[in-house]
């Protein structure tokens, strides 16, 4: 009883090795954040590099795009936010069903949006031929978009466990609300990533001239 | 609680459906301007409007989402030093490279 004491007042604000302010797991999560820019921006503008340089034998990624199919997917992924963002609330106001519900919501819906991915890439390369190895724009856009892709899925890994915690124990404590703020940081991130991606590599790709 | 430290200033859920709503609104304006260039030809205009409607969707779901508006400024600092970081060395390199250039037109 005494440690669940302690372990509560050090989730109430005061962990052990805090300097700054900020609790320490949430500022190593914002620093990950951050540094994922320098990995996602590599990816981006090894795509701007190739997408639309001339030369290549196959399809290029710009010529296929299904831009209504990855618009709906997009809005999937963005309302997923709403339902993460939902969850973390349900959870301050200790309403602990309303945390479970759209926790699932939101590892439903990035699940749809993985789905999503999947048939794209097999339309790609059943119907257009355009392979990982195809042409450097084509392995560029595969490179991109797997890898958010990669991230997506780890998020839904880690929601469906914060999801079966709940379940299991009947509620989500106190040391796994910041979990769930952590996850919740990381499945934003993901979010505003295909932000950008779908306006650049989407919106604004052209094929070569 | 540790989940919601600074919980009375964040957003209601009321206020998260909102922002919901204008997240929908401006993707949807993306895909509208899309075609609509496509059809009329906008030129650079278009990538701009674009760059810029994407802009404010990162924005307002980093600011309102994941609350950094609310945040100490610690983290803001973090964050933005990560973002400022990326974006001018892949602008140098690509633009050393030939390829930031604005394009659709």
């Amino acid at each position: 009883m005494a440690d669940l004491a302690h372990e509560q007042t050090m989730d109430l604000g005061h962990p052990e090795h805090e300097s700054t302010g900020v609790d320490n797991r949430k500022l190593g999560m914002w620093a990950f954040l951050s540094s994922e820019f320098l990995f996602f921006g590599a990816l981006i503008s090894n795509y701007l590099l190739y997408s639309n340089r001339p030369g290549f034998a196959g399809v290029y990624p710009s010529e296929i795009y299904d831009i209504p199919f990855t618009s709906v997917s997009s809005f999937v992924l963005l309302m997923s936010s709403l339902t993460m963002v939902l969850a973390h609330n349900a959870l301050s106001r200790n309403d602990q069903g309303g945390t479970r519900t759209w926790l699932f919501a939101t590892a439903a819906l990035g699940s749809v949006f993985l789905g999503g991915q999947v048939f794209e890439f097999t339309e790609f390369i059943t119907l257009h031929d355009m392979k990982l190895t195809t042409n450097p724009a084509a392995s560029a856009f595969y490179l991109l978009t797997g890898f958010h892709g990669t991230h997506v899925a780890i998020g839904v890994i880690m929601l469906l466990s914060l999801w079966g915690i709940s379940r299991r124990q009947g509620e989500l404590s106190e040391k796994h609300g910041m979990n769930l703020e952590l996850v919740g940081l990381y499945w934003h991130f993901v979010d505003i990533i295909w932000i950008v991606i779908f306006t650049v590599v989407y919106l604004l790709s052209v094929p070569p001239v | 609680m540790s989940v919601d430290e600074h919980t009375p200033h964040h957003p209601t859920p009321a206020q998260y459906w909102k922002i919901a709503v204008v997240l929908a609104v401006l993707t949807a304006l993306e895909v509208a301007l899309y075609y609509i260039h496509k059809a009329l030809e906008l030129g650079n205009f278009n990538s701009i409007l674009l760059i810029l409607l994407a802009a404010l969707k990162f924005v307002i779901v980093v600011g309102f989402y994941m609350h950094l508006r609310y945040e100490k400024p610690t983290l803001n600092r973090f964050f933005t030093a990560g973002f400022i970081l990326a974006a001018s060395l892949y602008t140098i390199v690509l633009t050393a490279l030939g390829v930031v250039t604005i394009r659709g037109g």
